[in-house]
């Protein structure tokens, strides 16, 4: 695969995430979530920025059943989600 | 002195005269050649010391130049590790990797970017994972889920522990993971069948790196390896041989 043995060639050294692993979800607690998610994936031909409340909607009930961390939607890049969720859910909501 | 003397028999013995003026010649050059040879050892001796000299100058030079060579050596391992950090040549991490420009970041929405999706798994590893979405489009600053999916259909238990790569490789560095499934062992009971979300962002500051301005695509591809009990793997933070030479 990546050896490091060439000087100029650059090679690939894998990262650690920044917060760590997902827990597996065995029970599917948040399956619906997750099929919601791609549902709305292929009707936008796999555009994440139109997807970005349900990936949302995902992460929010991984937290709430202990499968994820629990933090602040802005640290996880939400930011615009958190100004203004009802203008969104309209928008969302309307076609 | 003997000369005249000599030369009143002349008169009377022609080759006898030519004799003597043979020898009187000798004579001569023998006597010029001592001269100039004494001068000539009176030079090379001054010469020599010259030699002696200019010898010296140069092994001196040359030992010095040896010394250096050496000194460099022991140098260069401190200098090569600072230009490492700063060129970022090798696959270093770039220093300034920051985990909080999660909440910083504003989404560069001209830039649209490709991230394909790969699966692999190991030989000897039973399970069945593929990915979710063969590609998604994505915004650098912007974060996104992505889902693969793995079951197991044998009837004991597997624990698999998988590791990632991202093509191209000069992309990776801004290839940033909040959360994943790799490097941390996963196990599945028989014929359970999970979803496995990755969740991550491409660093902002790709749009400006202009080695990245043609690249349009980026190949995420994990690979799952089978965990053998009571095998302890580390983080490629600490100890990067490990997983590398899982990979290779």
């Amino acid at each position: 695969m990546s050896t490091s043995m060439n000087f100029s060639t650059k090679s690939f050294r894998p990262r650690p995430p920044d917060k760590g692993a997902f827990p597996l979800d065995h029970l599917g607690e948040c399956k619906a979530f997750k099929e919601v998610f791609m549902k709305c994936l292929r009707d936008n031909s796999f555009d994440n920025s139109k997807c970005r409340l349900q990936s949302k909607d995902y992460l929010e009930c991984r937290m709430d059943h202990q499968l994820m961390a629990r933090e602040p939607l802005d640290k996880l890049g939400f930011k615009e989600l958190m100004d203004r969720p009802p203008s969104q859910a309209e928008k969302e909501s309307k076609p | 002195m003997l000369l005249p003397l000599l030369m009143r028999p002349s008169l009377g013995c022609p080759q006898a005269s030519v004799v003597l003026t043979c020898c009187v010649r000798t004579l001569r050059h023998y006597s010029q050649a001592k001269c100039f040879l004494r001068r000539r050892q009176r030079n090379t001796g001054s010469q020599e010391e010259e030699w002696h000299t200019k010898n010296r100058t140069v092994l001196a030079y040359i030992a010095a130049a040896g010394v250096g060579m050496i000194g460099l050596s022991y140098a260069a391992v401190p200098l090569y590790r600072l230009y490492c950090q700063a060129t970022g040549l090798g696959g270093t991490a770039v220093a300034g990797h920051d985990a909080g420009v999660v909440e910083t970041m504003t989404p560069v929405k001209e830039r649209l970017i490709k991230i394909t999706f790969n699966a692999d798994i190991h030989a000897s590893m039973q399970w069945n994972f593929r990915p979710q979405q063969t590609e998604i489009f994505v915004v650098p600053g912007e974060t996104a889920l992505a889902f693969y999916t793995a079951k197991n259909p044998t009837d004991k238990p597997i624990i698999g522990i998988s590791t990632y790569n991202v093509v191209p490789f000069e992309a990776g560095q801004y290839f940033n993971k909040i959360q994943c499934f790799c490097f941390e062992e996963q196990r599945l009971n028989p014929h359970e069948e999970v979803d496995m979300p990755v969740f991550f962002y491409i660093d902002p500051e790709f749009d400006e790196d202009p080695r990245m301005a043609r690249v349009d695509t980026i190949t995420l591809s994990y690979t799952f390896f089978e965990a053998k009990e009571g095998q302890k793997l580390s983080l490629p933070g600490y100890n990067p041989i490990s997983i590398r030479s899982m990979t290779v």
